[in-house]
């Protein structure tokens, strides 16, 4: 009893200090400087760059805990009901829908449909000494997501609250103040917040993916969208061929190759659009550029003469040193997350197959040993796997290795070709191209191969996605 | 013999500024960060390109006056149809001796995008390598990939794959 009023006071103590820490500024609009193509383009940049202020985490009638493993892997459909917020029914029904939509992704969850829900989300209760849980327990949700959504005139406030339905006390709460139309935001965020209450880790849906597509047009160029696409946008307006785009560490922009010049040279644009910065455009390929996870540094392939070796690189696009430099063919590096290694594919065995190697250069390590055609790796946030794409028979297939060598474990196992994976930044899921159903799309998979969905509408021709961090 | 040379040599840097934008030396980068301004940048652009026609909304082209060579899957190595292609590609480039062309290195699908991109360009210099074994000067052939971004054909099939590892070369101006 002494500890929880201690924890109590705890987060009193917190909270009265996060209100007065000073707001972050309000960058979105900044960016409507910069050429703009479309509104649709503008209002991404006010969701992505504007603050969403963590205002407090909410004290319930108990002292909130994480509950860790309720909900862990291995386990499926743990039920859960998630209310549209009190106070607007059109966003606090977003909200929901955003939510349950992300639970949904997640895999481990039932979200029970809306239909079921006995009581009026506008009219009903939202702590747990005013909610009626036994009317969520006779609709068999085990957890329960409501709260309010409430307007002024300084903007928006949403409280956000998860309880659990049989102990009838809340496990999390949160408050958020946000720009106008920015509940997308707020609902990932939260989700994200479910996922660290029910499973011990914090969930991957505030983030984006940033990835090559055809859906316009006979011209690829780099979109990018929220885990349930919901905000799909075109980013790049080239014109022209564009691959492989990669995320900056803060997530406000991204490497991309573009052949507008006529050469495959390496350029950064923000996520608001705008004028392309060129990094690298040494002639021949300038491909893969991937930041340092501190951002000091860009791991790239440059190609001259036929010879593809992976370099370092600064930013501004200045040449640093070489990592690999030999008569094979290196490509498509991929940073481990203490920023010391890469991960990168090499054919200096015969056949395309996966190293490691210090990012200062030096003897490679094989890790793959399984076929004789393995390519795309990427380094799991975490440290401890590494994916990557592999032929089999005559299909290629995501695979998942440990860093430290042993049994590939084998992903995907479909028609069609399974290509490119990344992380998700908790290092329990992967997005990656598939042909399974046709064209390319994009598909997410938890990290032991379960729970396989589409990301992206069909017939869009979607390839080389990029996982972003959180977004902050 | 002089203006031949001047000639010769002005038409090189205006192919090399059209085939593969800024020239660098290959073991070192300048630093090359500057806005890139407009959506042509055209400069770069050799005309008749499979590049070049794929902006102006053409399918790539099969052959031409050089006839193009095929490659094994995830190969890069000339095989004796392929030689006896380059061949009589080298005869032409003999008898028209101030033409200079770009040499497209391309994949199938299969495989991953950046992979195919170094295989292509491994393709692309192998055939500028044997070319120069058969007389003809480096000068007059640049080389440039495009892994699997510009096939001929988008079929899952063999016969596409086949047509689709290939090198062609552009059109001499």
């Amino acid at each position: 009893m002494g500890g929880a009023f201690a924890a109590f006071a705890a987060f009193v103590s917190w909270a009265s200090r996060a209100a007065r820490r000073p707001r972050g500024a309000r960058i979105g609009r900044v960016l409507a400087a910069k050429a703009v193509v479309s509104s649709s383009a503008v209002s991404l940049t006010a969701v992505s760059l504007s603050v969403v202020s963590l205002i407090a985490a909410l004290a319930g009638d108990a002292a909130a805990q994480v509950r860790g493993t309720i909900v862990g892997p291995g386990s499926t459909s743990y039920p859960i009901a998630v209310s549209p917020l009190k106070g607007d029914e059109r966003d606090g029904g977003r909200f929901a829908d955003i939510v349950a939509r992300d639970l949904d992704l997640a895999g481990l969850f039932k979200v029970i449909d809306r239909g079921a829900y006995i009581e009026n989300a506008q009219s009903s209760g939202v702590t747990s000494d005013t909610i009626n849980f036994d009317n969520w327990k006779t609709i068999g949700a085990l957890a329960l997501v409501k709260g309010t959504l409430e307007r002024s005139g300084e903007g928006v406030v949403i409280e956000a609250r998860l309880f659990d339905v049989v102990e009838r006390k809340q496990i999390a709460g949160k408050r958020y103040r946000l720009e106008e139309g920015n509940v997308r935001r707020v609902a990932h965020r939260f989700a994200d917040e479910i996922m660290l209450a029910l499973t011990g880790e914090r969930g991957p849906f505030d983030s984006r993916i940033a990835f090559a597509s055809r859906r316009e047009g006979r011209f690829k160029e780099i979109w990018a969208m929220s885990l349930d696409g919901g905000d799909l946008q075109q980013v790049t307006h080239e014109r022209m061929i564009t691959l492989s785009p990669n995320w900056s560490p803060d997530s406000r922009s991204f490497l991309f190759t573009s052949y507008r010049t006529g050469n495959p040279s390496l350029f950064s644009i923000d996520l608001g659009g705008g004028t392309p910065r060129l990094v690298s455009s040494q002639r021949g390929l300038n491909l893969g550029g991937r930041y340092s996870p501190a951002g000091k540094a860009i791991a790239v392939a440059l190609e001259s003469g036929g010879q593809t070796d992976i370099a370092l690189i600064d930013p501004s696009g200045q040449f640093l040193h070489w990592v690999t430099r030999d008569r094979a063919l290196d490509v498509s590096p991929s940073w481990s997350p203490d920023g010391r290694s890469l991960v990168f594919c090499s054919d200096r065995g015969g056949g395309p197959q996966i190293y490691t190697t210090s990012a200062d250069g030096g003897p490679a390590r094989r890790v793959s040993y399984q076929g004789n055609y393995n390519t795309s790796p990427a380094w799991s946030p975490k440290g401890d796997r590494i994916a990557y794409s592999a032929r089999i028979g005559r299909r290629f297939q995501v695979f998942v290795v440990d860093v430290k060598g042993g049994d590939a474990k084998q992903i995907t196992d479909t028609g069609g070709d399974n290509e490119d994976p990344t992380w998700s930044p908790d290092g329990r899921y992967l997005v990656f191209s598939s042909t399974r159903e046709g064209r390319a799309a994009l598909y997410m998979s938890d990290v032991s191969g379960a729970h396989q969905k589409r990301l992206t509408p069909s017939g869009g021709d979607d390839s080389t996605p990029s996982w972003s961090r959180w977004l902050e | 013999m002089t203006r031949s040379l001047r000639l010769a040599t002005i038409l090189f840097m205006v192919v090399a500024l059209a085939a593969g934008g800024c020239a660098k030396k290959k073991k070192t980068l300048d630093e090359s960060s500057t806005d890139v301004t407009g959506a042509g940048g055209e400069s770069g652009l050799a005309a008749g390109s499979s590049l070049d026609r794929f902006k102006h909304g053409l399918n790539p082209e099969e052959g031409g006056v050089l006839k193009d060579v095929h490659f094994a899957y995830d190969s890069y190595e000339l095989d004796g149809t392929a030689r006896d292609v380059l061949a009589a590609n080298a005869e032409w480039l003999k008898d028209n001796s101030r033409a200079k062309t770009e040499i497209e290195g391309h994949c199938d699908e299969r495989g991953t995008v950046e992979y195919n991109l170094a295989l292509g360009a491994r393709r692309a210099k192998a055939v500028k390598d044997y070319l120069v074994t058969l007389g003809i000067s480096g000068d007059r052939l640049s080389t440039i990939s495009y892994g699997e971004e510009l096939p001929l054909c988008r079929e899952q099939n063999e016969q596409c794959y086949a047509r689709n590892r290939r090198v062609h070369f552009v059109p001499p101006q």
